[in-house]
């Protein structure tokens, strides 16, 4: 049976780990060398949930933006999901991942949106506060993740894929 | 047709090769379904493998969510051999189209610019923290230089000294006891006395570089670190060291352990022989006749020591003065650097124990020491009662250390469970909340202070104590921002530790120590 697919959208600014976060899902692998992405690379994943038929997740690791521009808002056409990446060591990525949740609710009110907050292997350099993902919690799924060891990555793709129709 | 036919040949030619073939132009026709109808180009630069089963998949999951009824334009998209393309989809009645145009030298070309400029950015932002943290630290430095010169001026004075007092006889005594060791092999006797000689000399010689630390200052001095003692081999050992001392005096010397107490007695050992071995050393010294007792009991989780001897005692008016350093003169005929029975004391009471002393000129001298054990330390009377029934988590990898801290916090009155590592540590609190969280920083995977920052990014208020190896400012700070309450420094000053778990407990809610 071909599991039922979404598309997902990594959004964040750029230098964040959107690439390594999809990097280290799919294919388990990182890399520290910093290449920016250009436009778009597309990737996926089946995920199988307990009590559920699998989901195909196609994961659309859009290039770096502080703000959405007209080609990226037209990348978001079609998705289903948000997963929005701040960088835990520069406080201004995680603002701008929240602008960019707002912008992007007039292309998709009804996206299901997650925060990976990520670089937890380097917690000691963090400038975003623990009390502040403890406030946004409130509003939305927030999961500290590290590319590099892997922490929280697992958690955050499968909270999106639960809260996807199945 | 991609150019008008009334245009001339060659211009439609020219065009046809500007617009197909520089752009490596791919066309897919496709029936509802994705059913393929019409290929031209070469699918292959693009690595797509339209003839396998799943050769076009990707492609189809760039329009997942997307009409196919409609025209759709996708600039540089990544495909799976690392080639760029602009993709088009054309709405086509019941059918549709899809186009891919080669947008690899634009991509790189993007690329390059985009990656200094952002490098650029990362850049500024590291070099910005940077000169905040190297002013904070310039300011820091400053505060404590004048103190630490100061400190530093006394600590060097007393070094100097005390390294000149010890080192200078000690060179001299093993110098001597090398040349003549290696002449008198041949006798039993001479050998085995030497050998007790070595034996002392190196003691002494630990005893003197232990003493130097004195001039090190009171912090580091004041760590216990505990371990299991052996009492009897402890007894064997300084018996060894002065019986054969005292009986070349013409002095009896006896040693005599009670072993009272089932449980294993737990203390500094290197505390412990040097004031076993200051008192000995004091007794063989200022005593000429009849005999030196040394008397260790280990009951009701208590050591006691006492060293009794019939030497020449000490003057009433002494007695205040013996334990001060640098007391030449205090007993008649001294002849060290005054400090033996300092330290006694001084260790003693870095031990949480008590000593007495009782003397007569003529007659002798008595020392009593009792010295609680590590655990019976922590366990204060009025710290058990309050801190009953609460439960503390500790997450140490260190089998050992997790051991310990669950010995000390169980003697406090604590239920303990103890983890060793923080992923399921983080889990285990939030289910929890114990009254507690005891959590190493240098655990493998997940780090102590990112395991504390998610929980308190998870809303976690209970009180969370941080333990390091390091005992930099650096690393307490990053643990305190991470979200601990307090920072403790390893190897444990018990002391710290129970009024650092009393105050964290007591207090429930963050404050940074």
């Amino acid at each position: 049976m071909t599991p039922l697919t979404h598309k997902v959208c990594m959004l964040g600014d750029f230098g964040v780990g959107k690439t390594s976060l999809v990097a280290r899902y799919v294919r388990s692998t990182f890399s520290d060398k910093y290449l920016t992405t250009v436009g778009v690379k597309v990737d996926s994943k089946e995920v199988a949930l307990p009590g559920r038929d699998p989901l195909k997740l196609v994961l659309w690791d859009i290039a770096g933006r502080s703000a959405l521009d007209a080609p990226s808002t037209s990348y978001l056409r079609g998705a289903s999901a948000l997963l929005l990446v701040a960088d835990g060591t520069r406080e201004t990525s995680l603002s701008s991942a929240l602008n960019l949740l707002m912008q992007s609710r007039s292309t998709l009110p009804d996206a299901v949106a997650v925060l990976a907050v990520n670089k937890l292997d380097l917690v000691e350099r963090w400038e975003v506060a623990a009390t502040t993902l403890s406030e946004l919690r409130r509003s939305l799924p927030v999961f500290e993740t590290s590319a590099l060891s892997g922490a929280g990555v697992e958690e955050a793709f499968a909270e999106i894929a639960r809260r996807l129709p199945g | 047709m991609i150019v008008d036919a009334a245009w001339p040949v060659v211009v439609q030619a020219y065009l046809r090769a500007v617009l197909v073939d520089r752009t490596h132009l791919l066309l897919l026709s496709f029936a509802p379904g994705w059913r393929l109808l019409d290929l031209q180009g070469d699918p292959a630069f693009y690595g797509l493998a339209p003839e396998a089963p799943d050769g076009l998949r990707s492609l189809q999951d760039l329009f997942v969510g997307l009409p196919l009824d409609r025209d759709q334009d996708i600039p540089f998209v990544e495909l799976a051999n690392g080639r760029s393309a602009h993709v088009h989809l054309v709405a086509d009645r019941d059918a549709f189209h899809v186009l891919l145009l080669d947008a690899e030298e634009a991509r790189s070309h993007e690329r390059v610019q985009q990656q200094l400029v952002h490098e650029a950015i990362i850049a500024g932002h590291a070099k910005s923290k940077a000169i905040g943290q190297l002013k904070d630290i310039r300011d820091e430095l400053g505060r404590q230089r004048s103190s630490l010169e100061e400190a530093n001026a006394l600590k060097n004075a007393l070094i100097a000294t005390l390294s000149h007092e010890f080192r200078t006889p000690l060179t001299s005594i093993f110098g001597y006891l090398h040349l003549i060791e290696r002449r008198a092999t041949a006798d039993a006797t001479a050998a085995q006395a030497l050998q007790a000689v070595r034996r002392s000399a190196t003691y002494l010689f630990a005893l003197a570089e232990n003493l130097l630390e004195y001039g090190r200052g009171e912090s580091s001095g004041a760590l216990l670190n505990a371990v299991e003692v052996d009492l009897g081999a402890l007894l064997a050992d300084v018996e060894g060291m002065f019986a054969p001392l005292a009986e070349a005096k013409g002095v009896r010397f006896r040693a005599t352990l009670a072993h009272d107490d089932a449980t294993a007695p737990r203390f500094d050992e290197v505390k412990l022989r040097q004031i076993v071995v200051n008192l000995l050393s004091n007794a063989v010294r200022y005593t000429t006749r009849g005999e030196i007792v040394l008397a260790l009991a280990w009951r009701d989780r208590r050591l006691a020591v006492d060293v009794r001897d019939s030497g020449i005692g000490i003057a009433p008016e002494f007695i205040g003065q013996v334990f001060k350093p640098f007391n030449r003169g205090a007993q008649a005929g001294s002849k060290g650097a005054g400090l033996g029975l300092s330290i006694v004391r001084r260790l003693v009471d870095q031990m949480h124990g008590t000593l007495a002393l009782e003397s007569e000129p003529g007659q002798g001298t008595h020392f009593s020491i009792e010295l609680p054990s590590v655990a019976a330390i922590a366990a204060g009377p009025e710290h058990a009662s309050t801190l009953r029934g609460r439960r503390a988590l500790v997450v140490d990898d260190d089998a050992d250390v997790a051991q310990l801290l669950e010995v000390l916090l169980e003697d406090l009155g604590f239920e303990v469970r103890v983890l060793g590592d923080a992923a399921s540590a983080v889990a285990r609190a939030m289910d929890e909340s114990p009254d507690l969280l005891l959590v190493d920083v240098e655990l493998p995977g997940l780090s102590g202070n990112a395991a504390v920052y998610q929980l308190r990014a998870q809303g976690y208020r209970g009180p969370i104590v941080s333990l390091s190896a390091n005992a930099t400012t650096d690393a307490r700070d990053a643990s305190l921002r991470a979200g601990a309450n307090h920072y403790l420094t390893k190897p444990l000053n018990l002391e710290r530790f129970v009024a650092v778990v009393r105050r964290a407990v007591g207090e429930g809610a963050k404050e940074a120590t």
